[in-house]
């Protein structure tokens, strides 16, 4: 093999390296944080990267709600003073797109990115 | 020499990458408005111009439906057609009539025995009009159900009338994919179009991109835990899900939804969710969410035959998840699992 060669080789796998580095970046960042709404405001994001499990404790317009992330990438509503309990049924949220809601409360959770699989769900 | 060259092209490869990467940033951000309404959420996520604006005025468009249709606002054509029960015909609009005719032509499918806007004061008594939540006994269910059911009901062009004086109409399980239909009415007049429009109204789905878009995604909800089951391509449609695992209640350890089988007066039980897609041609957002009950209270031999009966009148798919968890699809499309994340 020409030393050219080897140096072409170098470059070219730094190249690929550079590129998929970059990818690996926009992508990672997307889908893993929890936007939290009350009554159309930002009361909390929420990192679901952090390896520790978080509880917030907020007030929706209706009264306090208990929201979880399980620290492996998850975030459910476990309590909240709504009487129908919509938002503590729902699926946990975990990829962009997902959302809790809570009508009582005026609660939105939403986790941001527009990294999801689908355009929407059905559900 | 030929050194410098293959560098240079590899230059000129990640300069393309890095102006692609640029151009796919810089494409028109979608804008996206959440509001609350008819007891839900309604997300409208808009690309293209005007977007905000356009939002706007879809909002405007769905609350004029729930000032129109809502059970609890005094003022609504719903609340005068239940005040007048038993006294005689009320005049209302010609918008409101053809919903209502809607309805009943989705009743007409079943005889009613699967879908019925008149089932209301049997929901009455399992609370889910109120929000205090009960188990009401046999009796009482079933002497709520000698005077709920469309036999109550007449309808003209200009008038409605429920014959009983406790009869009472309830337009919750159509109001929201009618609201899809007059959202998508207008869209059509909006200039320039909108790249692409996805509305959001409790779970009813309107994907619209005046039909440049054929590939749309349609994730399933997993109705028994997170994420989806997977997911259907669509071209431009409404989607409609029937589901029983966010709108229920539990009571000695059972779960009762709020979609009341109107042949039993008891919630439904037979399936845990149930997707319609619809074209989008007039009035099929309403025919698809009303539908979607019927097909929700219906065992899997009933659907096949249902959908056959339907199929030519715009309804293009159906993806069904029963009690045991079992999942069909009726139609030509096919449900893509999705690989664990």
């Amino acid at each position: 093999m020409k030393k050219s060669d080897r140096i072409t080789g170098v470059v070219l796998l730094a190249a690929i390296a550079l590129v998929l580095g970059a990818w690996l970046v926009v992508h990672r960042t997307r889908g893993t944080v929890a936007v939290i709404r009350v009554n159309g405001a930002v009361v909390a994001t929420v990192d679901l990267k952090q390896r520790e499990p978080q509880t917030l404790h907020l007030q929706g317009m209706l009264g306090p709600m208990v929201i979880v992330a399980d620290g492996k990438g998850s975030i459910r509503v476990t309590e909240s003073t709504c009487p129908d309990q919509i938002c503590v049924h729902t699926a946990p949220a975990h990829s962009p797109g997902d959302q809790i809601i809570c009508v009582p409360n005026r609660m939105v959770l939403t986790i941001d990115g527009a990294g999801g699989k689908v355009d929407a769900v059905a559900h | 020499m030929k050194r410098i060259r293959t560098i240079a092209a590899i230059l000129v490869i990640i300069g393309a990458g890095a102006a692609a990467f640029a151009a796919l940033r810089s494409a028109p951000n979608p804008v996206s408005s959440t509001y609350f309404l008819m007891d839900t959420v309604l997300t409208i996520t808009t690309t293209g111009s005007n977007a905000t604006s356009i939002n706007e005025h879809l909002y405007s468009l769905a609350l004029g439906v729930d000032d129109m249709t809502s059970y609890y606002k005094a003022g609504s054509e719903t609340s005068k057609v239940n005040a007048a029960a038993g006294k005689g015909a009320v005049p209302v609009s010609p918008a409101y009539a053809e919903l209502l005719k809607t309805a009943v032509a989705v009743e007409a499918i079943d005889h009613g025995k699967t879908f019925d806007i008149a089932i209301s004061p049997v929901s009455s008594l399992w609370g889910f009009t109120t929000k205090n939540f009960r188990v009401p006994s046999a009796s009482e269910i079933s002497t709520a159900l000698l005077y709920s059911g469309s036999d109550e009901l007449a309808v003209t062009a200009s008038t409605a009338q429920l014959r009983d004086a406790r009869a009472r109409i309830d337009l919750g399980g159509i109001a929201k994919g009618y609201s899809l239909d007059v959202m998508e009415a207008y869209l059509r007049t909006v200039k320039p179009q909108p790249r692409q429009v996805v509305v959001d109204f409790g779970g009813n789905l309107l994907l619209y991109s005046g039909g440049t878009k054929t590939d749309w995604k349609i994730g399933i909800q997993d109705p028994r835990g997170p994420g989806i089951i997977g997911y259907v391509v669509s071209g431009d449609a409404f989607v409609a899900t029937s589901g029983d695992y966010e709108r229920y209640f539990e009571s000695n350890g059972k779960r009762y939804c709020h979609i009341i089988d109107p042949s039993s007066g008891y919630p439904a039980q037979l399936n845990q969710s149930v997707t319609l897609i619809t074209k989008l041609q007039p009035m099929r957002g309403a025919f698809g969410d009303a539908l979607g009950k019927s097909f929700f209270c219906s065992t899997a031999d009933r659907q096949r035959t249902l959908f056959d009966a339907v199929q030519s009148q715009g309804v293009t798919g159906a993806v069904i998840v029963d009690a045991t968890g079992k999942r069909t699809t009726l139609g030509p499309i096919a449900l893509v699992p999705e690989a664990a994340p």
